[in-house]
């Protein structure tokens, strides 16, 4: 059996209403913050909960330009995990904002408890990640946040529909960026991102930003960026709306079979613990396992694209060189970087396809002979 | 029975996109279908195509597809080295971003004023230059080469680079050159109202040079040399392989749809020149003008643009205020009578509908009608 990582071709093999909604913008070539663009805001906000939502070019711009809306740039210090994609790090440092790491927990979010000692006069805001798309521990954090004066911007780039709680995450920091990227649970056909916001003044400073600063078509009111979600995008994006709480609960259903099946396998795989009354929507399904090169390796050669997200810790890139972090900074990220595997666990997963993964693990541990 | 005050559709619209797309249609849709098949959406085999062949179209070694023109203009400022406290010399008559690219990597927009043919004037540029002046940011406004000898020659004896904002001008030529080719970066937008468009945002860098080529890579996929590995902070600015899909289609009629603006260009020129009220865009035998925009310089421009209104002409300004002008501009310092060649342009100019789809009956219609105008004015 070969299960790859990757779903598309059984996500739009019946292509025909998405290409047939592409085709009416094309004819009428109405491709720049067209209506499908305020069609899918208005219905990601609902979705959130939220009152608005400003579609940009991707989901490194949503926490850029999040961070830009209240003016965080040179000089100020933004906290973050280590433990995440390239591009959280990214958005921080195109502001001119220095990042600074907080390690992770064993939920692979943010450790609450080790923030306030990052916090200094230069700190502006935090940027947690809701990494997996479990949820990190907003509560918390909205109250540390509160008690300095800092900004939140969610990172929800992974947690599309993810809940604390029943409250959606984008919902609980003053913006969330969201990545709509082709891998992403609600994704489209390229690059795009969208942010969320309850704030009116937020929100209209976003609008300026993502377009040229422009207040109407010939006055510029502040140095903006062109970060506009393509109206040829927000079609697909669209038709998936429709689609996210069914993407949602098959996710869920599969990471349960997963866990069902690996907690008989305690001894060789650790689970990250599962928060009670939280939402979490398994953008990707992370295990940690003994001996993971092997295990690794023993998928792939059974036909498995497993992968590992991700195998060297943002602190210990070459692009953090000039931050000056070195190795042991962040003990429980570096160990997770060690052990770490993901498992595909889309929505397009065959019962039988998660019944062979779940096989291969077992075998790989319990059957003597191993290659 | 027809209610008064009612107003009728324009007979000519200042551009018309589905007009192109009407030609087009099902090709692109074959080719954003086929981009659905193989599902290789980011940086898939069409963006790779489109950079090798725009890069040639150019004439010039390596081109780099981004998410949009102003992001061009920023990754080409960037790999250049300009950064906070640096000064990068533009002009004053362009679109924002130009200077809005400066401005967000932390430098200085310097402006210095136009010519008659609304490019940078080469004469004023010495006075400008300070020691922190980095590079020169040359815009081919309206698809007309700057003077690029000068400019060139101005920059090198500064040691300072040239960078070519050349969204409006992709296809133009200077000396047999095309645009693009002659400073370290071009910067192409590929906007759909662009010569050249996507169906949707888009921007493509140019160079000869390797080392920008491969640091324009990184810079423009997150800091990412390999899939792990993460060389410098960056963004996140691909250009979508659906749109280099697109782009591969139209790319194949460009000279053709560039003809046509030049002829269009042409039929104006020579019939709006006896007109004195009216100043018309020259060609130089040195050059290939492409007409992104063809603007005149009217007597009365807001009466002009009113009555041809009112006889279904759709006319537009590039643009009424100019970047100095302009409230973000503030701090910078400017005020009117900074520049005063830009500034009366902007109270004199007029964009005509110029894009490739008009028929001749629409172009003598339009300047039967600027005629009529300054005619019946005169009586």
């Amino acid at each position: 059996m070969r299960i790859p990582y990757s779903y598309l071709d059984r996500q739009f093999a019946d292509s025909q209403m998405y290409l047939e909604d592409i085709r009416k913008i094309v004819e009428k070539g109405d491709f720049t913050l067209g209506a499908a663009v305020s069609e899918f805001e208005r219905r990601f906000a609902a979705l959130c909960d939220l009152p608005y939502a400003v579609g940009v070019a991707s989901g490194t711009d949503a926490l850029m330009l999040a961070l830009k809306s209240r003016d965080i740039g040179p000089g100020d210090e933004v906290i973050t995990t280590p433990n995440t994609f390239v591009a959280t790090v990214g958005a921080i440092a195109m502001t001119g904002a220095r990042p600074v790491f907080v390690d992770n927990n064993e939920e692979y979010t943010i450790d609450v408890s080790l923030i306030e000692k990052s916090i200094t006069p230069r700190t502006r805001a935090i940027m947690p990640v809701h990494l997996t798309g479990t949820p990190a521990h907003m509560p918390d954090i909205m109250e540390i946040a509160e008690r300095h004066g800092l900004m939140v911007v969610e990172d929800a780039a992974q947690a599309i529909h993810a809940s604390i709680g029943g409250r959606h995450v984008g919902s609980w920091g003053d913006a969330a960026g969201f990545s709509l990227h082709p891998l992403k649970n609600l994704n489209i056909w390229g690059d795009g991102g969208v942010i969320v916001t309850r704030s009116a003044e937020l929100y209209e400073r976003l609008r300026l930003l993502r377009n040229h600063g422009l207040v109407n078509r010939d006055e510029v009111a502040i140095w903006g960026y062109n970060s506009r979600f393509d109206s040829l995008q927000a079609a697909v994006a669209n038709r998936l709306m429709d689609q996210v709480h069914a993407i949602t609960d098959k996710r869920i259903a599969n990471a349960g079979l997963f866990d069902e099946a690996f907690r008989e396998l305690a001894e060789f795989i650790t689970l990250p613990p599962r928060p009670p009354n939280v939402r979490q929507v398994f953008h990707t399904y992370i295990i940690q396992a003994q001996n993971r090169d092997g295990l690794l390796a023993h998928l792939l050669g059974r036909g498995v694209e497993a992968k590992v997200h991700y195998p060297i810790p943002l602190h210990l890139q070459k692009a953090a060189k000039p931050l000056g972090y070195r190795k042991g900074d962040f003990p429980v990220c570096e160990r997770h970087c060690e052990t770490i595997l993901t498992l595909p666990v889309h929505q397009h997963l065959e019962r039988e396809e998660i019944a062979y993964i779940i096989d291969c693990v077992r075998d790989f541990y319990l059957k003597p002979v191993r290659e | 029975m027809i209610i008064t005050g009612e107003r009728r559709p324009p007979t000519v619209p200042y551009v018309d996109l589905a007009l192109q797309h009407a030609q087009i249609k099902d090709e692109l849709l074959e080719a954003i279908a086929r981009v659905l098949d193989h599902g290789r959406f980011i940086l898939g085999d069409e963006v790779s195509e489109f950079e090798r062949r725009f890069a040639e179209f150019c004439g010039v070694t390596y081109a780099v597809g981004v998410n949009s023109g102003t992001d061009a203009l920023i990754l080409a400022l960037k790999v250049i080295g300009v950064g906070e406290g640096d000064e990068v010399i533009t002009t004053p008559n362009a679109f924002i971003s130009c200077a809005s690219s400066i401005a967000l990597l932390g430098a200085t927009p310097v402006f210095v004023d136009v010519r008659d043919d609304y490019n940078i004037d080469p004469g004023l540029i010495q006075k400008a230059i300070t020691r922190r002046t980095r590079a020169i940011l040359v815009v081919h406004l309206t698809g007309r080469p700057a003077d690029m000898d000068s400019i060139l020659y101005i920059a090198r004896s500064h040691d300072i680079e040239v960078i070519e904002d050349c969204a409006q001008g992709v296809g133009a030529e200077y000396r047999n050159r095309r645009v693009g080719a002659w400073g370290a970066v071009g910067c192409f937008s590929l906007h759909p109202l662009k010569t050249l468009s996507a169906c949707g945002d888009g921007g493509i860098v140019t160079t000869d040079d390797k080392d920008v080529f491969e640091r324009l890579g990184v810079l423009r996929n997150i800091g990412l040399r390999h899939r792990d590995e993460c060389i410098r902070w960056a963004t996140n600015t691909r250009l979508d392989t659906m749109q280099a899909a697109c782009l591969l289609v139209k790319l194949r009629y460009l000279n053709q749809w560039t003809e046509k603006r030049r002829a269009n260009a042409a039929y104006y020129q020579s019939r709006l020149s006896g007109i004195p009220q009216v100043k018309v865009p020259a060609d130089r035998s040195y050059e290939r003008a492409v007409y992104h925009t063809f603007i005149i310089q009217a007597e009365d421009r807001a009466g002009l643009q009113a009555y041809l209104s009112t006889r279904g002409v759709e006319t537009a300004v590039h643009y009424p205020v100019p970047i100095h002008l302009q409230p973000v501009a503030f701090p910078l310092g400017y005020r009117r009578g900074s520049f005063p060649v830009a500034e009366s342009q902007a109270d004199h100019i007029l964009s005509l509908p110029v894009f490739p789809e008009l028929d001749p009956g629409q172009l003598e219609y339009v300047a039967d009608c600027i005629r009529d105008f300054y005619q019946k004015k005169g009586a």
